[in-house]
């Protein structure tokens, strides 16, 4: 076991399966400069030493083209990681996305496979409307895409590897305050998890969630960044006596309903936190599957705590605000109670 | 400082109460020693008084709600103390001529009325399927939820009830399905009705009891009891038997005792316990030393209990320590009856003396003696 931050867990993890695989490249913006911070938050850091930069590609800032590039590769037999820096950016690549990688296999009848991964940092850091963005919602929507949101190192490892030899498109969300990054890439507020990576070969599946913390009185899912808050807050809530599960589901596209499922027909409550606006995010479907499958079950409505309607605010007391915190699911958790 | 409000010891025997009402509403203001809220025992209704002056807040048990003895079921906040409870900070405002941006939409920011609206009840669906799987009238119930929806506690609280007042029922036979018979109104088993039936169950099952009937000519007393309204003191029948009987006992203290598991206890004083139906169910108050009153003061006494008893005010200690128990149903035209005793004592005189009876006109009283 080594301990790892998720910064380092994923480098390590791309760093395998190029030496597993020559067909596995990265694709993306300042990921393999000398001198440059090894992408935006330090995870293809050094990695150009060992694989040259014909696979340790860098562009020009294109997110369009990149992406285009990448899914052109994929088509054609290669496994390429994107990096777009901010997963603000996929919205440049919206087409290629959407109506190229997510449709070729169901439009040609499954003959042609798109293996591609894209790695897209998300998260309220200090950054303003346009670089701020949980953005999981608009790629949860589009059926032909896998989504996975690691919240630890071994996570970010496991499910990187499993995203790589996955035929499908898969996007993975990384939170920018979990990533642990060093030097100057720092980031303000992180709470950067260092965990267990074990040294020899593991996966972890895509589609299979896990329970952070057991507890009978209520459920809370959280991903990414607020399965840290749900964990704080269920912290806060056992001093009062009640027990909270934190459910982490790890793979947001296919999701592990029944792991939900089973919590909440146990727990007979639920909340689910994330940082995503409010209206059609993605914790509103994960209710509206608990509300159609697990009706009779519940004991109470279901809440949910998000961010606001409002562009992530560039302020920092404002950002406070508008991202959950701990004492907001403290506060949800007991208006059901 | 807040102040926790905190249902109060009640004596040995009293772990649980149901709350009546709250006098005071949530975000009022209080006055220490006006009267709070009300509480209802298996023996009595009280108002209980204002710990504190303040402002009534997180009130936490709802009218109806069965809640421990010393549990805190709200608080009282000197009125400073109110911005504790977080209020959602304000949006900002936007510089004039700005485009007016949505409102945000934080979960926490709306409070949900805690009061469904009227002539709704809300439930919850867990709560809605334990509550069918258990054929529990759950309309009747009070909610504790959001909103005041009824959960799954207030269900389960009331089939923690109902195993308690019932004995277990062991069925023989197939089972037979109950014809369809539209209910009327489906009233819970509760309070003093659940205890007495609980004890009446009980008694029944733990002790032999023995009716004996005797005659006596009843002359005498009908004469004694004439001569005290005319000389304008308002004498029952009660009260002649509670002072006969305290005399008896005196006489034969065999007879004043309780049966306590394998020991019959033999009781120095004489405290005779009076029967009085209520609309909340059989109530018995206690005379202290019936065997060294006078007729007058016993008169005066069981007058005043059985007010108290009527308006749901007696306390604890007036319906403890009884040694003996007295009951009539004379008044209601009944010859003679058997008791069922839900005290412990080994005697209860079961008396059916009426002051307009037939019997009492031929100057004849009947009186059951009946060991229970």
């Amino acid at each position: 076991m080594a301990l790892m931050t998720i910064a380092e867990a994923l480098r390590q993890a791309i760093r395998e399966e190029m030496r597993r695989d020559p067909r596995v490249f990265c694709i993306g913006e300042d990921i393999g400069i000398p001198g440059g911070f090894g992408g935006a938050f330090t995870v293809t850091l050094g990695l150009s030493e060992e694989f040259g930069h014909e696979r340790i590609l860098d562009t020009p800032i294109s997110e369009t083209g990149l992406i285009g590039v990448a899914i052109g590769a994929a088509m054609a037999g290669l496994r390429p990681i994107a990096d777009v820096q901010y997963g603000d950016f996929l919205f440049c690549a919206m087409d290629q996305i959407a109506n190229q990688a997510a449709k070729m296999t169901y439009m040609s009848g499954g003959t042609v496979k798109v293996p591609l991964v894209i790695r897209a940092p998300v998260g309220a850091t200090g950054r303003g409307a346009q670089h701020a963005q949980s953005l999981e919602a608009f790629f949860t929507h589009i059926p032909g895409l896998k989504v996975v949101a690691p919240a630890t190192a071994y996570d970010a490892k496991g499910l990187l590897k499993s995203a790589v030899r996955d035929d499908n498109p898969v996007i993975i969300f990384e939170h920018k305050l979990l990533y642990g990054s060093k030097g100057p890439r720092a980031e303000r507020g992180a709470l950067s998890p260092v965990g267990e990576v074990p040294e020899e070969e593991y996966l972890v599946p895509i589609g299979k969630g896990i329970i952070r913390r057991e507890g009978k009185d209520v459920t809370i899912v959280g991903k990414l960044l607020t399965v840290y808050r749900a964990l704080e807050a269920a912290e806060q809530l056992a001093k009062e006596g009640i027990e909270a599960e934190v459910i982490d589901p790890r793979t947001l596209v296919p999701l592990d309903k029944e792991l939900i499922l089973d919590s909440v027909r146990k727990t007979g409550r639920l909340v689910i936190v994330e940082e995503d606006n409010y209206t059609g995010g993605w914790g509103a479907d994960v209710a509206a599957m608990v509300a159609a499958e697990a009706f009779f079950w519940l004991d109470a409505p279901i809440v949910r705590v998000s961010a606001p309607d409002t562009p992530p605010p560039f302020s920092p007391p404002m950002e406070q605000f508008y991202v959950p915190s701990a004492e907001r699911v403290v506060q949800a958790v007991k208006s059901i109670l | 400082m807040a102040t926790d409000v905190l249902v109060p010891p009640l004596g040995q025997t009293v772990d649980t109460v149901t709350l009546v009402t709250w006098y005071k509403r949530e975000g009022e203001a209080v006055t220490q020693g006006e009267r709070l809220y009300a509480i209802e025992t298996d023996k009595a209704t009280l108002d209980i008084e204002a710990p504190a002056s303040g402002i009534l807040r997180h009130i936490t048990a709802q009218p109806g709600q069965k809640v421990r003895v010393l549990s805190p079921i709200a608080r009282i906040l000197a009125p400073g103390e109110e911005a504790e409870a977080v209020p959602a900070p304000a949006p900002p405002a936007a510089p004039a001529g700005a485009p007016v941006p949505p409102t945000p939409t934080p979960a926490p920011a709306a409070k949900p009325p805690t009061t469904p609206p009227a002539g709704r009840i809300f439930i919850s669906p867990r709560a809605r399927r334990l509550a069918e799987e258990h054929n529990v009238p759950w309309q009747t119930l009070r909610g504790t939820g959001p909103q005041g929806a009824i959960v799954e506690r207030d269900v389960r609280a009331y089939l923690q009830s109902r195993a308690a007042v019932k004995a277990p029922l062991v069925t023989i036979g197939p089972a037979i399905t109950p014809p369809a018979i539209a209910v009327m109104q489906a009233i819970p088993l509760e309070g003093p009705r659940a205890v007495i039936a609980q004890r009446m169950l009980e008694s029944r099952q733990t002790t032999a009891p023995v009716t004996l009937m005797s005659e006596a000519d009843a002359t005498a007393l009908v004469e004694l009891r004439r001569q005290f309204h005319e000389a304008g003191i308002p004498v029952s029948y009660n009260d002649i038997f509670l002072y006969i009987a305290g005399r008896a006992l005196r006489q034969f203290p065999r007879l004043n005792a309780s049966l306590e598991g394998e020991t019959i206890r033999l009781w120095d004083e004489v405290h005779i316990g009076l029967a009085v139906d209520t609309e909340r169910g059989l109530l018995v108050p206690v005379v202290r030393d019936a065997d060294r009153k006078r007729l007058a003061d016993i008169a005066r006494e069981t007058q005043r209990l059985i007010e108290r008893a009527r308006a749901g005010q007696l306390t604890p200690e007036e319906m403890s320590g009884g040694t003996f128990t007295i009951t009539n149903l004379g008044m209601y035209d009944v010859d003679a009856f058997t008791p069922s005793s839900i005290c412990r004592s080994v005697l209860c005189w079961e008396s059916a003396a009426s002051s307009s009876g037939r019997r009492c006109f031929r100057e004849r009283s009947p009186c059951a003696i009946a060991s229970g």
